[in-house]
């Protein structure tokens, strides 16, 4: 489908392959093969000095790049009525995923260290992995009778979490483990910050409009 | 603003005007033609969705022998794309017409 031949590989065959585990086969046939045809066609007409075709390559790898930006913000009519022709809410989660790794990345390493980005960015490869496994290979295995009103949680709401840098990243890599795991969570969790977020916010302005108000009678120290 | 479906967007509109005058054309093409009305990372998006809306349609190029890479498509207007396009030029001609008179 690539095209490769005689051992050579065309430009924009990875791109090819990141965008197969975005995008709905309609998107990649209508929208992404042609974006990178012609990133191709463009690479293989440049004359030969190299800055002309690396021109040409950056050019075709700009229009791919923004269109996996914006791609999950537009849709359009499907030329089927069959439900899910274009895969942008999956996308819109995968891209969620993927800027909570990035965010989590780039927040460890100067904080904790290049040793714990490390770790983290293993960690996160390996859960990745695994739910891709997952995927391809769903459990087949028979659920016990009566286990289903039992299923096993950790609740995560009982976890002391200090109000500093600290908290705040195992706050992130928690909803990052339970998005990796629980893919379907995604929009619940996205709502739940949002909430979560705005109470905060309005908790807080309220304490500072009435400094005095709000504290408990018997002066309970909340942790 | 969708007018009940019969509206015809700027880009759509642009595209439609460049595939009837110059006959059928590749995406890249029709960025060339813009002058940079049109962007290469959104064309296809654009072309996907009028395509979508039966108001092109588009053939893969064959590869040629021991080519490389994926192939081209080759964009150009259906029956209903020129219709659309001819009938909304004349509303909109009419509309300026009404609005300066």
């Amino acid at each position: 489908m690539t095209g490769a031949n005689d051992g050579r590989r065309a430009p924009g065959t990875i791109l090819l392959k990141i965008a197969a585990l975005v995008f709905s086969d309609h998107v990649l046939s209508t929208v992404v093969q042609p974006t990178i045809s012609d990133l191709q066609r463009e690479v293989a007409n440049a004359a030969p000095p190299g800055l002309t075709r690396l021109r040409a390559r950056w050019r075709g790898y700009r229009a791919f790049w923004t269109l996996i930006l914006i791609a999950p913000f537009v849709s359009w009519p499907s030329p089927t009525d069959e439900a899910g022709a274009v895969a942008f809410p999956e996308a819109i989660a995968r891209l969620a995923i993927g800027s909570i790794v990035v965010t989590l990345l780039l927040i460890i390493g100067p904080v904790l260290g290049a040793w714990v980005a490390a770790v983290t960015a293993v960690g996160t490869l390996c859960a990745i992995l695994i739910h891709a496994w997952y995927i391809r290979h769903p459990s087949d295995l028979a659920v016990p009778r009566g286990a289903h009103g039992r299923l096993p949680q950790i609740n995560f709401s009982s976890t002391d979490v200090a109000d500093n840098i600290g908290g705040l990243i195992f706050v992130v890599g928690s909803v990052f483990i339970v998005v990796i795991g629980v893919p379907s969570v995604i929009w619940f969790l996205s709502a739940a910050t949002l909430a979560g977020g705005g109470v905060a916010w309005a908790l807080a302005a309220w304490h500072a409009s009435h400094p005095k108000n709000g504290l408990p009678e018997n002066q309970i120290v909340l942790r | 603003m969708s007018h009940g479906g019969v509206a015809l967007p700027k880009k759509e509109r642009l595209i439609l005007e460049f595939l009837t005058s110059g006959g059928p054309m590749y995406g890249l093409q029709l960025v060339e033609h813009s002058g940079g009305a049109l962007k290469r990372g959104t064309v296809y998006v654009t072309l996907g969705r009028m395509e979508a809306k039966g108001l092109v349609e588009s053939q893969q190029e064959p590869l040629p022998p021991g080519g490389i890479g994926l192939p081209r498509r080759l964009y150009r207007p259906t029956a209903l794309g020129e219709r659309m396009l001819r009938a909304w030029t004349a509303f909109t001609r009419e509309l300026a017409w009404e609005v300066k008179s």
